[in-house]
């Protein structure tokens, strides 16, 4: 097992060189840069833009550019950002933790949520409590997660029951740590919902026929026939046979943390890493692009990782070599 | 001496959305202490479905419309489910055909087998004792269900299956997926299991000769009715339904080798489209008018009851 890990952690290295490559030529593909649109503005000279091109870098070739990044990769340097005139890794730093407490409570509250109403709903399948939740399900699929989003701001503003926008309020400087973290809970709390609310729907359904399918398997009559009761058939013989392929969809969901709240981010105001990087990329603030994908891959081949581990765990069959 | 399982006039239906379909229509058998009755028929016959209703394990769109099922004199189609749950695995208790996908590939065997006791103490203890039983070693207690042989999957079967000494085993096709080799040694010990706990064994087959050599009694069905119920001994020498004397015929141990094997012309009905009559009556050479007519009742002739208008018609329609 330990060299099973070792081994897929260094399979990491060449994935990610390999992809932060590609993604670098393609963003190189398109046409312009950065300094491009500063050209529009006549008080600017083309010779000073000529020489900020230098400094930066950009009057090289794509591949030797990447290089230099790389380089500067080693040395945890993620680079300068043209817009903002400050390091990668400033600008990030917060967003970034804005963004993943976000997506984590946001799919937390997905599966705590989904894993019980789908065990409940194949339990009562065909039943009205089934039919009732297979139709929320739908309307919740069917609803935009920026549209419920955008419906929980018109309620928050509405009501005043919860902050709009941010992350902290503004009398909160002299709270102590615990206030302090209340109050950034209660302004996930809108932000959190609308992403969970439009991901519950589509877990549920899996959910549900995961068990549904367990249930109806051969060693479920077997569990009956030697007079188990109802709970240890639900809870042993068919949950952990449901479970298990969840394990390799949770890998996944891990990966779509920094994109999959971009939208919810930018209608609830929520200053996280989505509106920087959709900036970053019209802009072709190129630095800034490559630091958000370098996060997004290491999170999907790491969230995979840890996927094939916990099924490895879970089921038996499973062997890692 | 109070009879292991006694099934009279059985009915089951089948339910699709408005109509009904009949899958099994008066059953009658019943198996005595310490003896093994075997069920044999095609596919589809209702053995299976018979079995189910014993372990009142249904699938959910059967329902069991008449009859009367007594295991070791109790009824327990008038028992609640929670009663029910009380005689699975301890007064009747089942294997199936495919040992591996009966067993939760999650677990290991030995933890399947253990939690199936009823009484709290010495679960592990007794556990070991019925590995020593089934003839398995003990450390294949903690392996896992693909780790072992389709032999030894049906062992921890019957271990799982006999581990609260019940009185009745329901056997469905317990070595069909089995080579002939370790089919065997899976028959031997079902043996050995009643010789030593005086148990009970419903044996579903569809192989005449293993049936015969099995058991003491055997049930011959077709199309959910049970057409004839005899001595092992004696159905080989005078079968007396048609479809018994067909089904003999077809033995491979009775012809030359490489000789045509002759077979039951036709199929079995579909269920839901069964003709009036007896339902034998299109595959059947000594068919007369009134087969197509009626269904034959229960007849006895000596220790053996058939349904077949050749042996007289006492009148019943059933």
């Amino acid at each position: 097992m330990k060299k099973y890990i070792l081994k897929r952690l260094l399979q990491f290295i060449p994935l990610l060189l390999g992809m932060t490559f590609i993604s670098f030529m393609i963003i190189q593909m398109a046409p312009g840069d950065y300094f491009t649109q500063l050209s529009m503005n006549p008080e600017i000279s083309p010779l000073t833009i000529e020489s900020m091109r230098r400094d930066f870098g950009l009057d090289k070739p794509a591949v030797i550019q990447y290089l230099y990044w790389l380089k500067n990769l080693a040395r945890l340097n993620l680079g300068q950002s043209f817009s903002y005139h400050v390091p990668v890794s400033f600008l990030i730093g917060q967003k970034l933790r804005n963004t993943l407490s976000l997506s984590i409570f946001s799919i937390f509250l997905t599966w705590a949520a989904a894993i019980p109403l789908g065990i409940f709903s194949a339990v009562k399948d065909g039943r009205w409590q089934d039919r009732t939740l297979s139709l929320l399900a739908y309307i919740g699929i069917s609803i935009p997660s920026f549209l419920t989003a955008m419906l929980l701001v018109f309620f928050a503003a509405r009501t005043g029951a919860f902050p709009v926008g941010g992350t902290i309020s503004v009398f909160n400087i002299s709270a102590t740590g615990w206030e302090k973290f209340a109050d950034y809970m209660k302004h996930l709390l809108l932000p959190g919902l609308a992403l969970a609310l439009s991901g519950i729907g589509s877990l549920f359904r899996l959910m549900k026929n995961n068990f549904l399918e367990a249930l109806g398997s051969p060693y479920i009559t077997t569990a009956r026939a030697k007079g188990l009761g109802e709970a240890r058939i639900y809870f042993r013989h068919a949950l952990r046979n449901a479970v298990n392929p969840m394990i390799t969809i949770f890998g996944y969901t891990l990966s779509s943390v920094l994109s999959g709240a971009a939208l919810v981010e930018i209608v609830t105001n929520w200053p996280g890493m989505g509106r920087l990087i959709l900036d970053a990329v019209l802009s072709q603030d190129l630095y800034l692009v490559m630091a958000s994908l370098l996060i997004g891959g290491a999170l999907l081949i790491l969230g995979n990782l840890a996927a094939d581990i916990m099924i490895a765990a879970a089921d038996p069959r499973v062997r890692l070599r | 001496m109070e009879k292991t399982l006694e099934i009279s006039n059985l009915e089951v239906s089948a339910r699709d959305g408005k109509k009904s379909f009949a899958i099994l229509r008066g059953i009658n058998l019943c198996a005595e202490p310490n003896q093994a009755v075997a069920l044999v028929g095609e596919s589809g016959s209702g053995k299976t479905m018979t079995a189910m209703s014993v372990m009142r394990l249904l699938p959910r769109n059967l329902a069991v419309d008449r009859g009367r099922i007594l295991l070791r004199g109790e009824d327990i189609l008038a028992m609640s489910e929670s009663q029910m749950r009380h005689i699975r695995g301890k007064v009747a208790s089942m294997i199936f055909q495919e040992p591996s996908s009966y067993l939760n590939p999650l677990f290991t065997v030995g933890s399947q087998v253990m939690e199936a006791v009823k009484n709290g103490e010495e679960r592990f203890e007794k556990t070991m004792k019925m590995f020593e039983d089934v003839e398995l070693e003990r450390n294949v207690y903690f392996q896992y269900p693909h780790q072992l042989s389709g032999g030894m999957q049906q062992r921890v079967m019957i271990a799982m299956a006999m581990i609260n000494n019940p009185a009745l085993l329901i056997a469905d096709e317990p070595t069909t997926a089995l080579d002939v080799t370790t089919a065997n040694g899976i028959v031997l010990l079902l043996r050995k299991m009643m010789d030593k706990y005086g148990l009970s064994v419903l044996f579903i087959t569809h192989d005449m000769s293993l049936a015969a050599s099995f058991a003491e009694k055997i049930g011959v069905m077709y199309a959910g009715r049970l057409v004839e119920f005899s001595d092992a001994a004696g159905i080989f020498k005078s079968p007396l339904h048609p479809y018994t004397e067909k089904l003999i015929d077809c033995l491979p141990e009775r012809y030359a080798p490489g000789s045509r094997i002759r077979t039951v012309e036709g199929s079995v009905p579909d269920f839901r489209q069964l003709p009036g009559g007896c339902p034998f009556h299109l595959r059947c050479p000594y068919k007369i008018t009134l087969c197509t007519q009626r269904k034959p009742g229960p007849t006895l002739i000596g220790t053996t009851t058939v349904r077949c208008f050749k042996y007289g018609d006492d009148g019943q329609d059933s």
